[in-house]
């Protein structure tokens, strides 16, 4: 392909396969999923499917949190376990010092 | 009993994991109670904390017997060892690190290799995510509730639901997942997009689809 006219010259095209292998690092430590490189940015303006894919991705990472209240409870069955365990070894430590009253 | 290589060091977390333990009114008072042996500060400490460790675990672990029992560990470890809690991060990402820790060391005695994700708990042909290519399919935005993604979480293959909860959920960097999990960080973030996907995947079928996929994860 070559330029025709005066206007910078448009980022190179990339497939979708190859934007969609870059997608873990633009998604990695906190980033948005938006991408800064202009072939990527190129290509997300101008395919409908990968740009859906990158919305739907932030969509679960931000959905995620939803996750963190809890909503799950242990059985009461766990504490009296614990409280057994923590007697035990206030016990073992008495044994372990017979003279302490 | 002492677990050996259980780290119960206070490394500072990511400022993700600030934004979400924020501190808990009472909690600094309980802890330097319970610091002195005083059991009521420990049945609070636990009142307060018992429902996000459990659900890690749960979410971990996907077996509620273990996640009880891992549970009951978890409490036992940090009543024995909240002498060593100086307060240099937030109690909750203490708890929750050793938490973690814990798991991974029950999962690797019952032979789950962790040092390479992508060998040992790499998912089947069947379960990893579809590529992507060329399919124009419903946006999941705005679409999925808590009750749906909580379900769909549990039916992902544990290599992914592991790095998904640690990072997605409980807020950890790649890299200490990478320490955690004894992978790579590439490997850490491969794992989680792979996750991501399987969850889109997921959730854009029909809810019947993913209690089958929840079903067959299960009995693995």
């Amino acid at each position: 392909m070559t330029s025709q006219n005066s206007n910078p010259k448009p980022p190179a095209t990339i497939s979708c396969a190859e934007f969609q292998e870059q997608l873990p690092d633009l998604f990695a430590s906190g980033g948005s999923g938006e991408p800064e490189d202009p072939c990527l940015v190129a290509h997300l303006k101008t395919c409908e499917n990968c740009s859906a894919l990158v919305r739907d991705l932030q969509y679960i990472a931000d959905q995620a949190s939803l996750l963190l209240q809890p909503t799950h409870e242990p059985s009461d069955n766990v504490w009296k376990k614990i409280q057994e365990g923590l007697n035990s070894d206030r016990t073992d430590e008495a044994g372990q010092n017979p003279s302490h009253s | 009993m002492e677990q050996q290589g259980l780290r119960m060091t206070e490394i500072k977390p990511g400022p993700s994991l600030f934004k979400r333990n924020p501190p808990i009114a009472g909690e600094a008072e309980a802890i330097e109670s319970a610091k002195a042996g005083d059991a009521e500060a420990f049945s609070k400490l636990y009142a307060l904390h018992k429902r996000r460790v459990y659900t890690l675990c749960l979410r971990m672990l996907g077996n509620v017997s273990e996640a009880e029992d891992m549970t009951q560990e978890a409490f036992l470890h940090l009543f024995r060892k909240i002498g060593s809690f100086r307060g240099e991060s937030a109690f909750s990402t203490w708890l929750h690190r050793l938490t973690v820790n814990l798991v991974l060391m029950h999962l690797r005695k019952k032979g789950l290799n962790l040092v390479s994700l992508e060998e040992t708990i790499n998912p089947s042909d069947d379960d990893a995510p579809k590529r992507d290519f060329g399919s124009r399919d419903p946006q999941l935005t705005g679409s999925v509730d808590r009750v749906a993604l909580e379900r769909a979480v549990a039916s992902l293959p544990p290599g992914y639901r592991m790095v998904f909860v640690l990072h997605d959920v409980e807020g950890f960097e790649h890299n200490e997942i990478a320490t955690m999990l004894e992978c790579s960080t590439g490997n850490s973030k491969s794992q989680l997009h792979k996750a991501r996907l399987k969850l889109r995947e997921l959730l854009r079928q029909p809810e019947q689809s993913i209690r089958q996929a929840g079903l067959k994860e299960a009995a693995k």
